[in-house]
């Protein structure tokens, strides 16, 4: 049953290529039945342990390997209930926007070429499963139009190069070791030159897709010149797939010695982006790209995470890197939602469109304080409980006072950026009038994904403990 | 002897074709020496005995991106000088290209001369694959959902480029190149369903020979040929994703054929099938990439709402 996750959507966008009309029903109907077949398969997996599969019945080596882990399991669930809600926001405002037929068989790609990603094994199927998704993400950049044409460019030259990159990283694995499953070539791994070389160029192309401090510079301008939906697929999923890959290198692959001296580069690289990002979202002047600033902060959790865990081999900071990723997903797509209904419903870019919003737009409103409360890390949000695991397995290994200080600070700075939107929003002595009557499905589309990551909370036990064990 | 002063001769000219392709200050000439830097990869390709590759580069590397930077500069127009670039500015980028470089150098020398365990096991193997030659067994048979994935990927170029596709431009052709594209059309036809047919037991399948009937349907293309060649043809979408389709739904049916076995295998072929199915997917994945590759370089406007033209001008045309 599980290769549905993959035939259906691809299947689906063929014939949505061949019939445009059908489309939009046909995405909707692709990404509700992934839903319950990505479910079906995380409680599978929940219960009976990981499954591995040899792709084609050949002997391993020979074959793809692909593995389907908690981890993946919630990946693929996150990838296509995302996929969904973005899909019905699209539908309800499809006349308003304008937007593209070209969004329908786009996304369902989107959705599949993610799937692949999670489950694959394997160093070069994973360099063909990021060239989709790049690819991909670039298309749906250029659906805004003529303005989107330079940033959707530049992102798909630096995402070639950073393929190529990875590519050429493979190719001394391959060279090296004539292998290209990640548990075979764990196996022989030896420290060296050549595998420092490979992992640091296939880091250098990963980071550059994962838009990882200092390599993030593309990030603000593609995601902003996106329509709505497809910003929050974009920072939602498409930047976490690279991100899983360099966690598949450095944590699996990667001897000791190698993960160790990298560690501090990656603390380093999240920090710097946590107050760089912050500090560049206080000061934008375009509501967009407070919210993509914000990703690039996000982000550096989840690499400061990667850092501290390659450090403390700690696996409850494991847990802590994956559930930033799952609640950012959550929260930055609900943000990019409120974000384009109310620049829609308002009419402007820039963020003093907001004024008054509470008044004027009061679900949308409340759909991006829910999610900025989980980008803070309130609680119980799914973004506090990433903190309080982070800031956990820092304790456990006792006299740590830097990291839990500058956590602090990073939380500062992200509460000041979302507070930024807020007190607009209740500035009601003037507020901004609507083009037209707001209309209600959008802003409720909206506000389901910020719900989630507050209920992520209600899960906290059950998540932690899989994430956990999937880092032993 | 003989042979090394061939092959020094060799990397001699790809570096110096390379070098004087990114230097030359005019677009065209850099087109040009980059098609012939093109040609002399390929022989290099051949040298270093892997034909499949040099057979696709000579066809997508030299031939389709030649006439695709050709395509672009006629587009162009006049250009507008590009910005100078102050020697710190480059400086850079240099360091970095100079790092990698030695650095890539050092791990090169210490690869070992050995081939890893994987060629051995696919000779070893090769007898179930239901093909002779090693290469079309690794990409139909052992790694084949890297092909399906690939072939993906160029479909999602094409659908890219469809988003951002230029107004057609209106131009004669001359009337000898008429002719002359006329002429070749059979004979390339004719070779691409050769290549097609050697690919089970010798260099060739669906990639090349789809390459070689683009590099036909190219030329005919842009001497204002083949008109019913454009993405508005049902058809033609319908041969471009059949590619993608017939491969997805042979895998289904074999998948289906395993039948109620307790874990059925995705993409296995049962061995007695192998061959035909893997002709059956190279047939279509070879129309499918020949409609795709011509597409792509001489993609038009196309009249679906999936492009800039029509959003622009007609707005809400997507009901």
């Amino acid at each position: 049953m599980m290769i549905l996750l993959l035939v259906l959507p691809l299947l689906s966008a063929l014939l949505m290529l061949l019939w445009p009309r059908i489309a939009p029903l046909l995405a909707l109907f692709s990404a509700a039945a992934s839903s319950l077949l990505a479910l079906q398969l995380l409680l599978q997996v929940a219960e009976q342990g990981t499954r591995y599969w040899l792709l084609a019945g050949w002997p391993s080596g020979l074959a793809i390997a692909w593995q389907a882990d908690t981890l993946s399991c919630l990946l693929i669930l996150l990838s296509t209930v995302l996929q969904l809600l973005v899909g019905l926001y699209a539908f309800a405002t499809r006349s308003r926007d304008k937007l593209s037929q070209g969004f329908w068989p786009l996304s369902t790609l989107l959705q599949l070429s993610l799937t692949a990603l999670w489950l694959s094994r394997d160093l070069f199927n994973l360099y063909v499963c990021l060239e989709l998704l790049g690819l991909v993400a670039v298309a749906l950049v250029s659906l805004s139009g003529r303005k989107a044409i330079k940033p959707a460019f530049n992102y798909l030259l630096l995402s070639l190069f950073g393929s190529l990159c990875y590519l050429l990283g493979v190719v001394l694995l391959y060279g090296a070791y004539g292998l290209l499953d990640i548990a075979g070539l764990a196996s022989q791994w030896q420290a060296g030159w050549l595998s420092n070389s490979a992992l640091l160029l296939m880091s250098l192309g990963l980071m550059l897709k994962a838009a990882i401090w200092p390599l993030h510079a593309w990030l603000p301008a593609a995601h902003a010149a996106a329509p709505a939906p497809v910003s929050a697929l974009l920072s939602a999923l498409v930047v976490k797939g690279p991100l899983f890959i360099l966690c598949l290198l450095w944590l699996q692959l990667a001897s000791t010695s190698q993960a160790q001296a990298m560690a501090p580069l990656f603390a380093a690289a999240g920090l710097a982006a946590l107050l760089f990002g912050g500090w560049s979202a206080l000061r934008t002047p375009f509501a967009k790209n407070l919210v993509a600033y914000s990703t690039v902060a996000q982000l550096g959790y989840a690499t400061l995470a990667l850092g501290l865990m390659l450090t403390f081999d700690q696996p409850l900071i494991f847990a802590a890197l994956w559930l930033f990723v799952l609640a950012h997903a959550l929260a930055k797509a609900a943000c990019f939602l409120a974000i384009g209904e109310m620049s829609a419903t308002l009419g402007g870019k820039r963020l003093t469109i907001l004024k008054g919003a509470s008044q004027t737009m009061p679900l949308a409103m409340f759909a991006f304080a829910v999610a900025g409360g989980s980008l803070i890390g309130l609680p119980p949000s799914g973004g506090f409980l990433a903190k309080w695991a982070l800031l956990q397995g820092l304790w456990l290994q006792g006299e740590q006072l830097f990291w839990p200080l500058a956590l602090v600070f990073a939380t500062l700075l992200s509460a000041a950026y979302v507070f930024r939107v807020v007190v607009l929003a209740f500035d009601r002595a003037d507020p901004v009038a609507p083009d037209f009557a707001p209309q209600l499905v959008p802003q409720w589309l909206a506000l389901l994904p910020a719900l989630a990551v507050w209920a992520m909370a209600l899960f906290s036990e059950p998540l932690l403990l899989l994430l956990r064990l999937e880092a032993l | 002897m003989s042979l090394l002063l061939f092959d020094t001769l060799l990397c001699g000219l790809l570096l110096a074709l390379a070098l004087a392709s990114v230097l030359s200050r005019q677009l065209s000439h850099a087109v040009i020496l980059y098609i012939a830097f093109g040609l002399l990869m390929a022989m290099a390709w051949a040298r270093l005995a892997a034909p499949d590759l040099a057979l696709a580069e000579a066809a997508i590397g030299a031939g389709l991106t030649g006439a695709l930077c050709f395509t672009a500069l006629a587009r162009q127009g006049q250009l507008a000088l590009s910005p100078v670039v102050s020697w710190q500015q480059r400086c850079w980028p240099a360091l970095f290209v100079l790092v990698t470089l030695s650095g890539l150098l050092l791990a090169l020398l210490q690869i070992p001369a050995s081939p890893g365990p994987l060629p051995a096991l696919v000779l070893q193997e090769l007898a179930g694959s239901g093909v002779s030659h090693p290469v079309t067994a690794v990409l139909l048979n052992f790694r084949s959902w890297d092909t399906l994935l690939e072939l993906l990927v160029l479909l999602l170029a094409l659908l890219g480029t469809l988003q951002v596709a230029p107004a057609p431009v209106r131009q004669n052709s001359w009337a000898l190149s008429r002719s002359w594209s006329q002429l070749l059309a059979p004979l390339i036809i004719l070779l691409a369903g050769y290549v097609l047919w050697a690919g089970a037991s010798q260099p060739g399948g669906a990639f090349q020979a789809g390459a070689l009937l683009a590099a036909g349907a190219v030329v005919l293309k842009l001497n204002k040929q083949l008109n019913w060649l454009a993405w508005r043809n049902i058809w033609v979408r319908f041969f471009a994703v059949a590619g993608l389709g017939v491969f997805v739904i042979a895998a289904l049916a074999a998948w289906l054929l395993q039948g109620l076995a307790a874990e059925p295998v995705w993409l296995r072929w049962p061995p007695q099938l192998a061959k035909y199915i893997i002709l059956l997917i190279e047939t279509f994945a070879t129309l499918a990439i020949a409609i795709t590759l011509t597409l792509l370089v001489v993609a038009e406007q196309p009249d679906t709402p999936l492009s800039l033209e029509t959003q622009d001008s007609a707005g809400g045309s997507d009901d």
